[in-house]
């Protein structure tokens, strides 16, 4: 089978990236926006294997990937706790109304 | 008992002392005066003690201990008598136990001016006990800080102004010595016989003076900035004026205190620091000196003339009286062409003239001045034109005061003539003029002494406010008053005795050291002279 | 003498005097605390004076004999001619050199003396000996020693000593002896004060009311005993020295009696004056002192001591054997010799022969002498002795004529061994012009006892003059005669001020000798023996009828008329007291015919008047027997022998032209060639003044008023005394002042104003550098403050707090970022 080449994960990678961007930009429900983080995350873990793979940075890539998703579960976790405690004080987890820390 | 216990004993117990009153309840007023006379009574006890096992023989120091303090810097715990400072410390210890008896008229904050005072105390003792220069300077500072206070808080109408004049002048005096302290310090380190060591010891610095190791130029710039340091205490014309406003300000048992002792302290400084240690100097600036006293004395008697407060009429007859130290101790006349001493014996006369005029200034002005205190405390005003006819209400408290401004006239047989006159006997032989002049003072002395008696307690009625106080002198004053008597009478009577026969071989051997110390210098001098002029 | 015997008198001596000496001070302590808590009633402070000063009298006439007979002259030797004594004298001392021959050395040098000066030719002896007559040797029988030391400085040293010849026994039995009298006089006189409640009615209070204060009995009493003791330990000093401390106590003593009544502002401005005008003749004392000090480094008379130990005294170093101060050089480079112990010349330390310059010699005796003209009220220091008439008048009798004020004149006689002919000379016009102003203001003072102190001060010009013209012996005899009949005739007035009530005004009198007639007829004695008056008819052995002031006044008369022969240019030496001796017959007449006769002036003094108890005629009448009957036999008396022997070894030759002005000094026979005329021209003089002075105030004759209206200015001149308290006033007090005035000026508006503006400027700099530090540090400090906080608070408006919106921040910051880094990073 005709290996796939750097790019195509690099564009995969990509799009994941700009649709997680797109979604933490456009979502006002912080679940979603939790979500667009997920995908920025995942996109940027491609990247990472993807490098891996094709450069000869060896393991690397494929350990930093491996962090990330410890720190994606970690981050979920307190996010959603967040979301839980500001919906308990809000009714609501409309971001646009977090806006007690405002200058 | 060792030296190093006694002396130390005489210079800190006052301050244990001082500790000890924290003791009391604030309210026993009565029994902390008590205390605190006692602790003065037992140091003067001690200072008579020491006298006991002082030789008068013996010209050298004595009693000498000395413990390295700042190893560092070669400062050490140095302490010692000689004949020059035995009879200073007595005269401390015995106006300091009078002072506090005359302290009873203090009325306010009893605990903080006992404390001061004892602190005081403490420092004039340690000013006069110690060999260690550094030492001298602290014990000279510590002595400072109380007697501003004691101006400042127990004083009269104008205290801060005559506390704050007193302090910034005494301080200016100290950085002058302080400058010159570091320049002997670093200069000492340059003799052969320190071993390059930098050293703060009196005794090696006169020393190091007598073998002519310090250089004219050194000496000369030392000994005017100790001379200024010293001239400011003592006070010469014209850093004066700090006196008459402290004292008239200060109450009357700091007012003893500061005419008794602290004024000799200018003397003593240049006897026992600035002559010995700087002998070329003394002798570059001895016809400045004499005449600088001669103008005191002259200008102080005018001033205390046309003044009309008690109080600062005595204090310019102190200017007045101080000339004479100043004068004794500068009558050291050398031939110009072998830098010997011309009759020295004579300059001895004069030295010992000097000391005998502290002595019985110490007596009689401290005399005086607890004499104006008691008419203070009974009519509050010192308006001299306002008196008048206290003969007549207080006979007892006027026969005495009248004997102790008879002692301050320099009348025989009162501790006031001798040093007077000793001091103009040898002026002749350094400078006739100036000896003349400085002669003429005795009748102006009399004349405000006089003038002062009729305007006060002689004259048929009292003429100011508060006739009703003139009551009669009470056991305590009269006690202090006889006990100045009793000595201005002894040392006018047996001044052989009580004083001259302790201060002359110091005195020798303090002029020979000197001498020599000149001597080297000059010859160097003028074979240097003799050298670029062949 | 031999030392044993020289050691054994020399020590009864001492203690009998310094028992007498010190005797009175004891008094002082006891009667002063004592009498100030015992009552105001008692007496017993007079007693207890009374009983020192007269056991005092009892020591000094021991101490008298005991010297008499150790000097080899007994009572009777003494009443022989003066001649015979010395020559007597001279055989003693004749026989101890014999006996001295055979054991010491020093006696064998002196009999080498005169060879030793001729081995010196190069020195030239100014003062030659006029006559071969030999000069008594005063030292020969004084007795010295120490009390104690005062201070000792290497080889010099300043002793308290004491020096006994028969001038110091002398004055020690006259001065005890009047001093007692004036005890007892002041029992009576001063009984007044013997109360709790004195009214005094020369002070007035403002309400109008006079003065009351308690007694002060004991206080006198014991003031007159500190004068004693001063008075005396003056007399026995043994060394210059000593005589200045005790010289400084007499004038205190002299102050406090003065100004005894102190709530009188005249008394009190008197003493002032007293005390003031003595330390001016002090200041030169001093400076006498200080050159002797500086030149012979001894302040002793002399040593006497036959081992000849210890230290030549002044008066052997100055002086050869023989008397003579030797000299050398010319005007300012002249210079004295001192003489050692053995007649050589004195070496210094570095082998040097020890000399003075002459004329500090003369500066040094004029600066004595200045001490002798302010305590005997010369010229131009007599201003203060009148006023001190303010005192009680047994004080003015003791203190003001008898004693203290003869202490000038006693120390003139004392230290005359020391004085050059150009200071005697200086003596000599001092006396003369004091004499003479004392006597002409006499003329017209009405207080009596204002008379008779301008009559001290005119007597004390007379001894001045005498020993200014070298009649050494005339000068202290007048003294010792003066002591007498003063005092005499001060208690008289006394008496008469007592019994009058307190008056003094001999206006205000007249006409008292009935009702006072041991007053009257002792004040006679004295008024007759002052005048000199005498009958001039000699008997063998007493000399002419007389009363003593004739044998002293005569002798200094005859003095200074051999004076003025032997030095023509200074013939006023002669004429002014010859004029002088008549004034004073006539001012003295005056005072006691307008006291005692004519008729009463004041009825109310007049009818009060009465007679003073015995304590104090008895003094009178013991005191009148002494002023009649002292100098008997005159110069060739008891009295006068006796000081003779105590006189300097160069008077009796006389000094011919002597010092830078060539004065020829008279010896005893050219004084003694031309005594009878001098001694007649003063009788003379002195008659002449009775007569008038009869004429005008007994017999009113010639009305004074009359004279007094046609001699007004002069009157009135004489009145404000010669004005020379005006101009004292204005040429001294006064500037003193204003000097005083400008010193504390110069203390306020110059040191102090100086120090004041350096503390305005230290302040001044303070201010300006807090501005500076408000104005520029602050400033700068503050602009980055609000720099920063503008920023912040601009960046404000971006925290929206909205996530979604810092989502699109941070995404297009990174793309913003990305383009940048593309665009312009190195490839």
């Amino acid at each position: 089978m005709e290996s796939v080449g750097l790019s195509g994960y690099l564009i995969v990678g990509a799009v994941l990236f700009v649709c997680g961007v797109i979604c933490m930009a456009t979502k006002r429900n912080g679940i979603g926006i939790l979500m667009g983080v997920e995908l920025v995350l995942n996109g940027a873990n491609l990247n990472f294997v993807a490098f891996s793979q094709h450069t000869h940075l060896g393991l690397d890539g494929q350990i930093a990937s491996l962090f990330v998703i410890v720190l994606a579960a970690a981050e979920a976790a307190v996010a959603l706790a967040i979301a839980l405690n500001f919906y308990n004080n809000h009714l609501t987890i409309d971001v646009d109304r977090a806006a007690d820390l405002k200058g | 008992m060792e030296p190093l216990t006694l002396l130390s004993l005489i210079i800190f117990l006052p301050t244990i002392g001082a500790l000890g009153l924290y003791a009391f309840d604030k309210k026993a007023e009565e029994s902390m005066r008590m205390f605190a006379l006692a602790i003065t009574a037992v140091t003067f006890g001690l200072t008579l003690f020491l006298l006991g096992q002082f030789d008068m023989a013996q010209g050298a120091m004595q009693l000498q201990v000395s413990i390295p303090w700042v190893p560092t810097w070669n400062i050490n715990y140095q302490l010692g008598v000689d004949g020059i400072s035995m009879p200073l410390v007595l005269l401390t210890s015995l106006v300091s136990m009078l002072a506090m008896m005359a302290s009873w008229s203090i009325k306010e904050k009893i605990r903080g001016y006992l404390t001061l005072f004892l602190l005081l105390e403490t420092g004039m003792l340690g000013v006069f006990l110690s060999l260690d220069f550094f030492l001298f300077y602290v014990f000279w500072e510590v002595m400072l800080l109380p007697m501003y206070f004691l101006i400042g808080v127990w004083g009269g109408p104008r205290r801060e102004y005559a506390a704050i004049k007193f302090f910034l002048y005494t301080l200016a005096g100290s950085v002058l010595m302080l400058i010159a302290m570091l320049m002997l310090y670093f200069g000492s380190g340059e003799s052969s016989l320190t071993g390059g060591q930098n050293i703060f010891d009196l005794l090696k610095l006169g020393e190091i003076a007598k073998a002519g190791e310090f250089s004219s130029g050194t000496q000369v710039v030392a000994f005017i900035l100790l001379f200024i340091g010293f001239a400011i205490k003592l006070p010469a014309f014209p850093f004066h004026t700090w006196l008459p406003d402290a004292h008239v300000e200060a109450p009357t048992p700091i007012s003893m205190i500061l005419a008794g002792v602290l004024l000799k302290m200018g003397g003593y400084g240049i006897i026992r620091i600035a002559m010995p240690i700087c002998p070329y100097g003394a002798q570059y600036a001895a016809y400045a000196l004499v005449a600088l006293g001669v103008f005191s004395i002259i200008y102080g008697a005018f001033a205390a003339m046309a003044q009309t407060d008690f109080k600062r009429l005595v204090a310019y007859s102190s200017v007045s009286h101080m000339g004479y130290v100043l004068i004794g101790m500068a009558v050291w006349k050398i031939n110009e062409a072998t830098g010997t001493t011309v009759n020295p014996n004579h300059w001895q006369m004069g030295m010992a003239g000097a000391m005998f005029q502290m002595l019985g200034h110490g007596i009689s002005s401290a005399g005086m001045f607890f004499m104006v205190g008691v008419l203070y405390d009974r009519v509050h005003h010192r308006d001299l034109n306002k008196f008048g006819g206290i003969m007549q209400k207080m006979p007892f408290y006027s026969g005495l005061a009248v004997v102790i401004f008879f002692a301050g006239l320099g009348l025989p047989g009162l501790c006031g003539f001798i040093g007077e006159v000793f001091v103009v006997l040898s002026t002749w032989n350094f400078s006739p003029l100036l000896a003349v002049i400085a002669a003429s003072g005795v009748i102006l002395t009399a004349g405000y002494i006089l003038w002062t008696i009729q305007r006060v307690y002689l004259g048929p009625e009292y003429k100011g406010p508060h006739p009703e106080d003139l009551t009669p002198i009470n056991g305590r004053e009269t006690a202090i008053a006889l006990t100045l008597i009793v000595f201005a009478v002894l040392m006018g009577v047996f001044p052989y005795t009580f004083g001259l026969q302790m201060m002359t071989p110091s005195i020798e051997n303090l002029t020979q050291s000197m001498s020599t110390g000149y001597e080297t210098l000059h010859q160097a001098g003028s074979e240097i002279i003799s050298m670029s002029q062949p | 003498m031999s030392p044993d015997i020289y050691i054994e008198t020399g020590t009864t001596l001492k203690w009998l005097l310094t028992t007498a000496w010190l005797l009175p001070l004891a008094g002082f302590l006891i009667e002063v605390f004592g009498g100030y808590w015992s009552g105001r009633k008692s007496r017993a402070a007079a007693f207890l004076a009374v009983g020192c000063i007269a056991t005092g009298f009892v020591c000094s006439l021991i101490a008298l004999l005991t010297w008499l007979d150790a000097a080899d002259l007994n009572v009777s030797d003494i009443w022989q001619n003066p001649r015979a004594v010395a020559a007597a004298t001279h055989e003693v001392s004749e026989a101890t050199h014999v006996d001295h021959e055979h054991d010491a050395d020093h006696a064998a040098d002196a009999e080498h003396h005169g060879d030793h000066e001729h081995a010196v030719p190069a020195h030239s002896e100014e003062e030659h000996h006029g006559h071969a007559a030999h000069g008594n040797n005063p030292l020969k029988f004084a007795f010295n020693g120490t009390f104690y030391t005062l201070a000792k400085f290497g080889r010099i040293q300043i002793t308290l000593d004491y020096y006994i010849d028969g001038l110091t026994v002398l004055m020690f039995t006259m001065v005890t002896f009047i001093a007692t009298c004036i005890h007892l006089f002041a029992i009576g006189y001063m009984s007044d004060e013997l109360t709790e409640s004195y009214e005094d009615h020369q002070v007035h209070l403002p309400g109008g009311k006079h003065f009351h204060r308690p007694g002060r009995f004991y206080r006198f009493f014991s003031f007159l005993s500190l004068f004693c003791f001063a008075m005396l330990g003056l007399v026995l000093a043994g060394n210059i020295f000593q005589v200045f401390i005790f010289w400084e106590l007499v004038g205190v003593c002299s102050y406090l009696l003065i100004g005894f009544y102190v709530e009188r502002k005249s008394a009190s401005t008197a003493a002032n004056k007293a005390f003031i005008m003595n330390r001016v003749g002090d200041f030169g004392f001093l400076i006498g002192l200080m050159i002797l000090w500086t030149w012979f480094g001894t302040f002793q008379f002399a040593n006497t001591n036959p081992d000849q130990t210890g230290e030549q005294g002044l008066f052997q170093m100055v002086r050869t054997d023989a008397g003579a101060i030797e000299t050398e050089g010319e005007g300012l480079n002249r210079v004295a010799y001192m003489q050692s112990a053995t007649g050589e010349h004195l070496l210094g330390n570095d082998g040097q022969a020890r000399r003075i310059p002459y004329w500090l010699l003369v500066v040094a005796g004029l600066g004595i002498f200045a001490g002798c003209v302010g305590k005997s009220a010369q010229f131009p220091l007599q201003t203060w002795l009148p006023d001190a008439m303010e005192g009680p008048t047994p004080v003015s009798a003791l203190v003001h004529s008898a004693t203290m004020v003869a202490a000038g004149v006693y120390l003139a006689g004392r230290f005359f061994p020391m004085f050059t002919p150009e200071v005697l000379l200086v003596i000599a016009y001092v006396g003369a012009i004091t004499a003479f102003i004392g006597a002409t203001i006499a003329l017209v003072v009405t207080d009596i006892k204002q008379v008779l102190a301008y009559s001290t001060i005119s007597q004390l010009g007379y001894m001045m003059l005498a020993i200014g013209v070298g009649g050494w012996l005339a000068g202290l005899f007048h003294l010792i005669t003066h002591a007498f009949f003063k005092s005499l005739m001060f208690l008289c007035s006394g008496s008469v001020i007592h019994g009058c009530h307190h008056e003094q005004e001999m206006t205000k009198m007249g006409g008292l000798y009935k009702k006072m007639p041991i007053t009257c007829w002792t004040m006679w004695i004295g008024v007759v023996a002052i005048s000199g008056l005498a009958i001039p008819i000699t008997l063998p052995y007493l000399g002419a009828i007389s009363f003593s002031g004739f044998h002293s006044k005569d002798a200094i008369i005859a003095s200074s008329l051999s004076f003025s022969t032997l030095n023509p240019t200074h013939s006023l030496l002669f004429f002014i007291p010859l004029i002088t001796a008549g004034i004073t017959a006539f001012y003295m007449h005056r005072m006691w015919f307008m006291t005692f006769f004519g008729k009463p002036k004041d009825h109310h003094v007049h009818d009060h008047a009465h007679e003073s108890p015995w304590v104090m005629c008895g003094p009178l009448l013991a005191l009148s027997f002494f002023a009649a009957f002292c100098a008997v036999g005159g110069e060739s008396g008891p009295l006068a022998n006796l000081l003779l022997t105590s006189e300097p070894t160069h008077v009796a030759g006389g000094v011919q032209a002597a010092g830078e002005l060539g004065l020829t000094l008279p010896s005893h026979h050219e004084i003694h060639e031309c005594h009878s005329q001098a001694g007649m021209m003063a009788l003379l003089a002195a008659l002449m003044g009775t007569v008038v002075a009869y004429l005008f105030y007994c017999k009113q004759a010639v009305d004074p008023a009359l004279v007094k209206a046609r001699f007004e200015s002069a009157h009135r001149f004489l009145k404000s005394k010669w004005q020379f308290d005006e101009i004292y006033d204005s040429m001294f007090t006064r500037p003193v002042h204003v000097v005083a005035k400008w010193c504390t000026g110069f203390d306020r508006e110059a040191l102090d104003r100086f120090l004041h503006s350096c503390a305005s400027l230290a302040v001044g700099i303070a201010q300006w550098d807090r501005k500076f530090d408000e104005a520029v540090v602050d400033r700068i400090v503050n602009v980055f403050g609000e720099v920063t906080y503008a920023a912040g608070r601009t960046l404000k408006g971006v925290q929206t707090g909205r996530l979604r919106q810092y989502v699109m921040f941070i995404a297009a910051a990174v793309v913003c970022l990305f383009v940048v880094l593309f665009l312009f990073l190195p490839r």
